[in-house]
């Protein structure tokens, strides 16, 4: 047990002596606060490193305080009407049982007046809190299931220090009310031990990973496109959410830059739907870098939905190599070669959600700057294994009938 | 040598953020930056760094500072409403001198607005969103290279001048999906702050009368000192004192002032005959530059400064400009925040013209072209 002889000391000098105590069980606390004064400090300041922060939020500057510091001693200093500012930290703080303790100072301790604005709920001034329920801290810390909570006086120091001590040799998350009031039993309201410390457990968790670029970072060759390659080529692809849009620009870009040597950009316009929403990919390749990288003026354009033929179609330009779904616009002479591509996707791939990656074939066929060879090479990495096969079969019949359609069409 | 690699803007950010030696990110995953965490997410733990989501943005910033007070290179990465709730930490930040790296990957706003549509309206809250009177540092790339170099030199600026710096993007940046060219960890210049050199007892963290930056020791080092969000002494104690609060104001306008070469980072393209010079930045430089493209192609002597420190503004590289061009056109995605700025620095040499939407399209480079093309005819 240790003890403690300052019977006449300011509320500051007696948190110094508990620091002091912490800081003798090994590396130095470091105190985080939101009170520039209290009675006695008068900026004497601890030596310790002190963080002074906004009310509430240096319960998250705890939080990255810990991430770098595995084992130095947090002491968070607050009001209790402070840590209520910050009461959505205090709640995560806990439920990820970061390692810190939280000196929760009763108000008697922070005022000089005669009037103590007492909003702890340990007892109840003032006519504010006539009209709402007081606030509970200590009892929302039970809640949360802290590690620890309890509560002292200042007045009795030594129970008071092995009480803070405690609280820091307890891994986790504590919360310890703190009053100037001697007739307060000093005593320890509520523990668990079995919730594991966020940045403990994140670290034994990441400990031996060894960096792995993602697979979705593609090495590509540095440009090397062909003299015939023009400088700009345009690709829309437009439908909705779900058919795969996003996935095709994806794998056509990469087809570009990697089978073909050509710069590539893709660029997508998404609605807030996952699903069901208009959704577009612009992928602009060519045989220079690309500036801007939208298809406003596309070389060749691909609609998979009645919304996406109604919004593009009439917007492409007269060299423009345009494409529709089936059953997306009506067919008629100058209009759209119509393929059933949704249908290809669901025939060979069994889903519409490869009706972006089959529209590839289309696009294959239409324009001599991305070979079929080279959409299968890049199509492997961006979708799961059991699904190429099938996802290349309805990309390969896309192809076919699109070409079969410009024959007879030439003929 | 490098390795080039196709990826998006977003990604190039993490994989920046990593090459600089980033080692903590505590964020909450917003559309369209969520890329970034996603990828850190993978990231950090392989190279023995932390990532962390949290309960909030306000709660994101404050871990960002305090992982850095640790010692740890820190970001975090948003989008306009969680740059909102960023801005209270973001000024203790700015006040404690604490380096860290903050990404808003811009939408249209106010508020929730378009949540998955293209703006730049965030180019004066990254200025002046915190309160007070302040400096800071704002890079802005345009491409998916840019979005991995600027990343880069955003970690050097800010541990070199320990300061924030804000990274923004937009959501058509973010989206993109190109090729970058990722040096050789040997090849790349990556900065970290100075540490002290004397004892403890001799240590000043905010030693003003520097002509440098004063070296930040981390916490928990042995170091003793106070980081407060109150006006400070030289020893980090908070200060009234009216004459150590001047001295202090002298050393933050002092510190990024004096460094301005170190800072501001720009390309000229085509502007060296030029009498029409556009000036754009982040998607809008993509848009400006096609259109410049297009008309040199029809005889226009246009050229276009594109911007890759929005803040502290380049006054210098406008002024010198402004002597010799008949005619700035400053497309942007907002009302027209930096056109104000241009036209500050011009003070009447040149005509200023703005190009603005904010409604969730991308100013189309046809768009850019008719108002280049517009003058030449009167």
């Amino acid at each position: 047990m240790m003890t403690v002889e300052t019977p006449e000391m300011t509320t500051w000098e007696s948190l110094q002596d508990v620091f002091e105590i912490v800081s003798r069980r090994g590396p130095d606390p470091i105190i985080l606060s939101s009170i520039p004064y209290l009675p006695g400090d008068e900026h004497r300041h601890t030596h310790f490193p002190v963080v002074l922060g906004p009310p509430g939020r240096v319960i998250s500057m705890a939080v990255g305080l810990r991430a770098a510091l595995p084992d130095t001693p947090l002491l968070l200093v607050t009001a209790a009407d402070s840590a209520t500012l910050g009461t959505n930290h205090l709640i995560h703080t806990a439920r990820r049982n970061i390692g810190m303790t939280v000196l929760m100072l009763y108000s008697d301790l922070l005022e000089t007046g005669d009037i103590p604005v007492d909003r702890t709920g340990w007892t109840s001034t003032g006519y504010q809190v006539e009209m709402e329920q007081a606030e509970t801290p200590l009892e929302w810390a039970i809640a949360l299931q802290a590690s620890l909570v309890g509560r002292g006086s200042l007045l009795n120091p030594s129970e008071f220090a092995n009480l803070i001590v405690e609280a820091v040799e307890t891994p986790g998350f504590s919360v310890i009310g703190v009053t100037g009031d001697p007739t307060l039993r000093t005593e320890v309201m509520s523990r668990r031990s079995d919730w594991p410390e966020y940045f403990a457990t994140y670290r034994a968790w990441s400990e031996g990973m060894a960096p792995s670029p993602p697979s979705s970072i593609r090495p590509v060759p540095p440009a090397q496109p062909r003299s015939s390659t023009p400088a700009r080529i345009e690709v829309r692809i437009a439908g909705i959410g779900g058919q795969g849009v996003k996935l095709a620009g994806t794998v056509l870009s990469e087809a570009a830059a990697l089978g073909e040597g050509l710069w590539a950009t893709q660029f997508g316009d998404y609605g807030s739907a996952t699903r069901g929403g208009p959704s577009r990919v612009d992928v602009v390749m060519g045989s220079r870098p690309i500036s801007y990288p939208a298809a406003d003026n596309s070389d060749i354009l691909i609609v998979l939905s009645r919304e996406a033929a109604a919004a593009h179609l009439t917007h492409a330009g007269p060299g423009a190599a345009c494409v529709a779904d089936e059953g997306t616009v009506e067919p008629g002479p100058g209009g759209p070669l119509i393929v059933p591509i949704t249908q290809l996707a669901r025939e060979h791939a069994g889903t519409p959600i490869a009706t972006g990656v089959t529209s590839l074939g289309c696009v294959a066929a239409l324009s001599d700057a991305v070979a079929l060879s080279s959409l299968k090479i890049a199509l492997p990495t961006r979708i799961p294994e059991r699904s190429v096969e099938s996802n290349l079969r309805a990309m390969e019949a896309a192809y076919k009938l699109t070409a079969d359609l410009i024959r007879g069409n030439q003929t | 040598m490098s390795t080039p690699s196709f990826m998006h803007s977003n990604q190039a950010i993490a994989e920046g953020a990593i090459a600089a030696g980033c080692r903590f990110y505590a964020g909450y995953p917003i559309t369209p930056s969520t890329e970034i965490a996603e990828s850190l997410s993978g990231r950090l733990p392989e190279v023995g760094g932390v990532y962390i989501q949290m309960e909030d943005e306000i709660a994101s910033m404050a871990a960002v500072i305090g992982a850095s007070l640790g010692g740890l290179k820190s970001a975090t990465a948003t989008s306009g409403p969680g740059f909102s709730l960023m801005q209270e930490n973001l000024g203790f930040a700015v006040v404690g001198e604490v380096p860290c790296v903050i990404v808003n990957v811009q939408r249209v706003g106010p508020s929730t607005g378009l949540p998955t549509k293209v703006a730049q309206g965030d180019v004066m809250q990254a200025r002046w969103g915190t309160h007070g009177d302040h400096r800071i540092i704002t890079l802005y790339p345009s491409s998916a290279q840019e979005a991995f170099d600027l990343t880069v030199k955003a970690f050097n600026l800010a541990e070199r001048f320990r300061t924030p710096v804000i990274l923004l993007s937009d959501a058509v940046v973010a989206g993109l999906l190109e090729k970058v060219d990722i040096p050789d960890p040997a090849d790349l210049e990556v900065v970290s702050r100075a540490r002290p050199t004397v004892a403890p007892e001799q240590y000043r963290p905010f030693d003003y009368s520097s002509s440098d930056i004063p070296p930040l020791a981390e916490f928990g080092s042995g170091y003793r000192f106070h980081i407060t969000g109150l006006l400070h002494d030289e020893s980090g104690a908070p200060t009234e004192d009216s004459e150590v609060v001047a001295r202090w104001w002298a050393y933050m306008q002092r510190k990024l002032d004096d460094h301005l070469d170190e800072i501001l980072d720009w390309d000229e393209i085509l502007l060296d005959d030029a009498d029409t010079a556009v000036v754009a930045y982040g998607c809008t430089a993509r848009s400006a530059e096609h259109a410049v493209e297009l008309a040199r192609e029809r005889g226009h002597r246009v050229g276009l400064l594109k911007l890759k420190t929005i803040w502290p503004f380049g006054d210098a590289i406008i002024d010198q400009l402004a002597d010799r061009i008949d005619r700035f056109v400053v497309p942007e995605l907002n009302l027209g925040q930096i056109r104000l700025e241009v036209q500050r620095v011009v003070g009447g040499r040149a005509k200023v013209e703005g190009i603005n939407r904010a409604d969730g399209l991308q100013i189309s480079p046809e768009q850019i072209l008719d108002v280049i093309a517009e003058k030449a005819l009167a």
